[in-house]
């Protein structure tokens, strides 16, 4: 494909419960200047095209932020589109832009995402707010949450495939070890089984620690024609050349209960990961691809993750994580970044910030204590909901 | 300190969320306020409402598609998979228990559950005849919930906010 986009940057701001000296604007600026430190583009000038990626108008107390960060940044008057998709909204803005380069609308796009969902609430106000992307007649109403939701699945999943807490405490014990290595994350922690297993009960089976984080932070990345990338970026003959090589998106059904009776797992993950297997020429998985940032916004939900992925069989997902073989030296590691659970979660900065952590796992630039070797082909797993949109981006180096 | 803002909650010194850069020192004081929103909304409960309305009637509804037989509870007007719009059929309330979760936490998303105690029930129950879960807390003393447990829909006596309370569930035989 003539236009496979490439990555020519990227940028983030540190992930925080709260960043109380920053507007979203002022967490935006920052990581876009942080992005064209990257490339090695003294201004914006010669991007073409600006994409906003972000999920709430009630936690940023603001509308129409699309068109307001293109001003801050100094996009304007170039053309804008705003992407929102739930917690898949980062990803999704990212497959929108691939398909502005892949038609030719554009040749540069840079795609930017943020989000306020810390401390500037109480986290029952947060969960109100969230709840709002459930049903609300039939599951806010009545006291549902996230939580509950993906618990309640889990729940069944324990139930027809014996998965135990324990197997999914290692994913919340071993993510929060990854993110001690990397410099943005908000919550590195050396935690054991243990600690996991006694931290107090939120929705059974999910227990504190099996949760992920609200987050305060910014992220974006400078897409483009391979073309483009020579003619602008000093940097770009430098790198490996990473293209984005994959995308696939599946959907399902907001309740949880309208899929009865396939409640244990993901249909939506399950389809959008096939879509972008068949763009990226991936027949075999686990043995194509090398690292991967899956959505742990539940440690259980990473053993979903690893089934619908197409990694291991439906039901081995718990068996295999507790075996180890997607920690940093195992056969897939996954999340090196921390994930959601350690590096955090600005929603529609997430699917950026996985992105962003697969391409420099793929240009060898992360911390040395979580670089994978040899890197050639990554996978990014995002999701809104308890998964009705499903985003599966892949990205690939060239050497 | 500024006196004269009366939503003051401080006014203090903060970093770059770079640590190591220093093109923002003349951006460092920060000042923060507290910004309340209040709404109220004229919210319909659209096509749904039948099945609201016939609670407080202590009847349970459901809706069925003609096309394909399937039977949904919650009700929904329009068949996703046929695109028929689908009749109100009546069923026993009784059901059986699929999925739950016990909730240590509770967000407070109405007057009702800010009432609500924890730990609660979240339930998903398939009632007889439905093809469907349809999600609602089991409420009682010394529930002992399990996925297979019998239940049966309960109907609120006092006053509520949204009529999704005037439900719940409550096991079918209580030992």
């Amino acid at each position: 494909m003539i236009n496979l986009p490439v990555i020519v940057g990227v940028g983030t701001t540190n992930i925080a419960s709260e960043h109380q000296g920053h507007t979203v604007r002022d967490l935006m600026a920052e990581s876009v200047l942080s992005c064209l430190a990257d490339a090695g583009l003294p201004n914006l000038d010669a991007v073409e095209h600006g994409l906003t990626s972000y999920e709430s108008d009630h936690f940023n107390l603001q509308m129409t932020l699309g068109a307001i960060l293109q001003d801050t940044i100094g996009l304007i008057p170039k053309p804008n589109v705003r992407i929102e998709g739930g917690g898949a909204t980062g990803a999704l803005a990212l497959r929108t832009a691939w398909a502005h380069i892949q038609s030719g609308l554009c040749d540069s796009i840079l795609v930017y995402g943020c989000e306020k969902n810390g401390r500037g609430v109480t986290s029952q106000t947060a969960n109100q707010l969230f709840a709002l992307s459930a049903d609300v007649d039939w599951e806010m109403m009545i006291g549902g949450t996230y939580t509950g939701f993906y618990a309640a699945m889990m729940k069944a999943h324990m139930a027809t495939y014996g998965t135990t807490e324990e197997q999914f405490a290692h994913v919340a014990v071993r993510n929060r070890r990854n993110a001690q290595f990397n410099p943005i994350a908000q919550k590195p922690m050396n935690i054991t089984l243990d600690d996991v297993m006694v931290s107090r009960p939120i929705a059974e089976p999910y227990k504190l620690l099996d949760c992920s984080l609200l987050s305060d932070g910014a992220a974006c990345i400078l897409l483009a024609t391979e073309k483009w990338a020579r003619d602008h970026s000093p940097k770009f003959a430098n790198r490996p050349i990473v293209y984005f090589s994959g995308t696939g998106c599946g959907t399902d059904t907001m309740r949880l209960g309208d899929r009865y009776p396939d409640i244990t797992n993901f249909r939506a993950k399950q389809v959008a990961s096939q879509q972008a297997y068949a763009m990226a020429n991936i027949t075999i998985p686990i043995d194509q691809i090398d690292v991967a940032e899956l959505y742990d916004s539940y440690s259980g939900v990473e053993i979903q993750a690893v089934e619908d992925l197409g990694f291991v069989e439906q039901g081995n997902g718990g068996y295999a994580i507790a075996d180890g073989q997607f920690d940093l030296d195992g056969q897939l590691p996954v999340n090196t970044s921390g994930g959601l659970l350690g590096r955090g979660a600005p929603v529609g900065a997430t699917g950026i910030l996985q992105a962003i952590e697969i391409v420099q796992q793929l240009w060898e630039e992360v911390d040395p204590r979580r670089q994978v070797q040899n890197a050639r082909r990554g996978l990014t797993d995002t999701h809104a909901g308890i998964a009705s949109i499903s985003v599966v981006n892949i990205f690939e180096r060239q050497d | 300190m500024s006196e004269k803002v009366t939503k003051l909650i401080d006014i203090q010194t903060t970093s770059s969320t770079l640590q190591d850069d220093d093109i923002w020192s003349a951006f460092r004081q920060i000042e923060r306020i507290t910004f309340e929103l209040t709404q109220s909304y004229k919210y319909s409960l659209g096509k749904y409402s039948r099945f609201f309305i016939q609670l407080e009637n202590q009847k349970f509804l459901a809706t069925r598609c003609e096309s394909c037989g399937k039977v949904y509870a919650p009700p929904r007007p329009l068949c996703p998979k046929c695109l028929q719009v689908t009749g109100w059929v009546e069923l026993s309330g009784e059901g059986t228990v699929k999925t739950y979760s016990v909730l240590h936490f509770s967000p407070g998303t109405s007057v009702d559950v800010n009432a609500l105690e924890t730990p609660y029930i979240l339930a998903y129950v398939q009632l007889d005849g439905a093809d469907t879960l349809f999600p609602h807390l089991v409420k009682g003393e010394f529930v002992d919930i399990h996925i297979g447990l019998r239940v049966k829909v309960a109907y609120t006596t006092t006053p509520v906010s949204h009529p999704i309370h005037l439900m719940y569930f409550v096991p079918l035989e209580v030992k």
